[in-house]
């Protein structure tokens, strides 16, 4: 993807946040506004970081370093950063995303039926097993450690 | 990510490709966020249905299978645009980590060490795996929670016609269908119980899968608002280590543990049930 092709994408879904923002929580286009932008933008940073660093990191890993790098009390903008986020509904950003994700899985649907019920079983296990295998570690160290 | 490796020759192709999967988008958006968040009480807990959900489904139905509005090129399209428009959603969770620096810090052995807690997974499902008949597919299977990497390094390392790379596309399609809604669903049934701490439950969420993680993330928040911004820092936190070092966790750890286990167990778990044991004698 072109830096042209990023900024385009972003910008759709920026809209997309903005909409549901506005549908589903009441916050108005230009309320929404500077934190969209703020979100794009680091997203953009990371694209732009994942492009340049010759780690092989996913995007998703520079973004959210990056967005921590913002939003924390070194960073000389973390009081807007925070603010206009905080603007954004937890959800607003997820409403686009899981369109396209629907979409991009939408020619497994007849394979899906063909799993059958072993594998739905076993599906669920392993989503189970692997969320309950990290939040009961990580339970039993915030106790040791006396974090909670 | 895989996004970065497809181009078009322009942006007008791409947006010439493009466009209805645009335009869906936002009409799911309009009918998913007009409907909003349904709270379905389920035993000490919530079931809570987000727009995400109705925005997913409807998303199915457009493609080959059933409403044929996609063919596979935009479907492959739309894939690309997942990578992009959950970056937005990334980058607002990591400022939440940012501005809760000092608590993500201080839960720092614990977010390190449940990273070796998604392993758990291969003790409980293999076994299981085995008993229900699978055989050398069991190990794809429940290597991992078999999102995108995980799934292209089975086919990588024992080629994608492998019974191994076979199992791990299984649960890669039936988690795509089922487990953004199931993980929403158990972690506030997790919660439910009282027996953990908020930050746990964040740390719990970030298992390397983005969606998945964001419908874990949307479901506690609502289920402990006093702890929404603390929940999503832990999250974030998570995730990321996940994103950092899944691939090598797998690699290192969750592969070779499963063709321990595989070894040491088919040979009796694998017995138990009559298809089992014809598979075995077949192979």
């Amino acid at each position: 993807m072109t830096i042209k092709d990023w900024i385009f994408v972003l910008a759709i879904s920026g809209l997309g946040m903005m909409t549901a923002n506005y549908i589903g929580f009441d916050v108005a286009f230009s309320q929404s506004f500077p934190g969209v932008l703020v979100l794009l933008l680091i997203a953009l940073c990371a694209a732009g970081l994942s492009h340049v660093i010759p780690l092989k990191l996913p995007t998703v890993a520079y973004c959210s370093i990056l967005g921590l790098l913002c939003a924390c009390p070194l960073s000389p903008v973390s009081q807007f950063v925070i603010e206009s986020a905080g603007k954004i509904n937890f959800t607003a950003p997820l409403t686009m995303v899981g369109a396209f994700a629907g979409m991009s899985i939408s020619n497994q649907l007849k394979m899906f039926f063909k799993q059958g019920r072993k594998l739905i079983i076993i599906t669920i296990l392993v989503m189970t097993g692997t969320f309950f295998g990290s939040l009961a570690v990580a339970q039993v160290v915030l106790q040791l450690t006396h974090a909670i | 990510m895989k996004t970065a490796e497809r181009a078009y020759a322009s942006l007008r192709e791409r947006i010439r490709t493009e466009w209805v999967l645009y335009l869906l988008a936002f009409l799911f958006i309009l009918v998913a966020d007009t409907i909003g968040q349904i709270k379905i009480p389920v035993w000490k807990g919530t079931f809570i249905i987000f727009p995400i959900f109705y925005a997913l489904f409807l998303g199915i139905l457009t493609g080959p299978n059933v409403f044929k509005i996609l063919d596979d090129k935009k479907v492959k399209a739309a894939s690309g645009l997942v990578g992009v428009a959950i970056l937005p959603f990334v980058a607002k969770l990591g400022i939440n980590a940012g501005a809760n620096i000092s608590i993500v810090i201080s839960a720092g052995p614990a977010l390190l060490l449940q990273e070796l807690g998604n392993l758990c997974t291969i003790f409980l499902a293999m076994p299981i795996a085995l008993m229900l008949g699978l055989k050398r597919e069991a190990i794809g299977a429940t290597h991992s929670i078999n999102r995108e990497t995980n799934l292209a390094l089975m086919q990588d390392m024992f080629g994608a016609d492998s019974l191994e790379a076979q199992g791990s596309l299984s649960v890669y399609i039936v988690g795509g269908m089922v487990g953004t809604i199931y993980f929403g669903f158990m972690a506030s049934m997790a919660a439910a119980t009282g027996l953990f701490h908020p930050y746990a439950l964040g740390m719990a969420s970030g298992v390397g899968a983005g969606i998945l993680m964001s419908s874990a993330v949307a479901a506690l928040s609502e289920v402990m608002p006093a702890y929404a911004d603390q929940i999503a820092a832990m999250a974030s936190a998570s995730e990321t280590i996940s994103g950092i070092d899944g691939i090598y966790m797998a690699i290192f750890l969750g592969i070779p543990l499963c063709n321990f286990l595989y070894r040491k167990l088919e040979p009796t778990l694998g017995r138990l049930t009559k298809s089992g044991r014809e598979l075995a004698e077949k192979n």
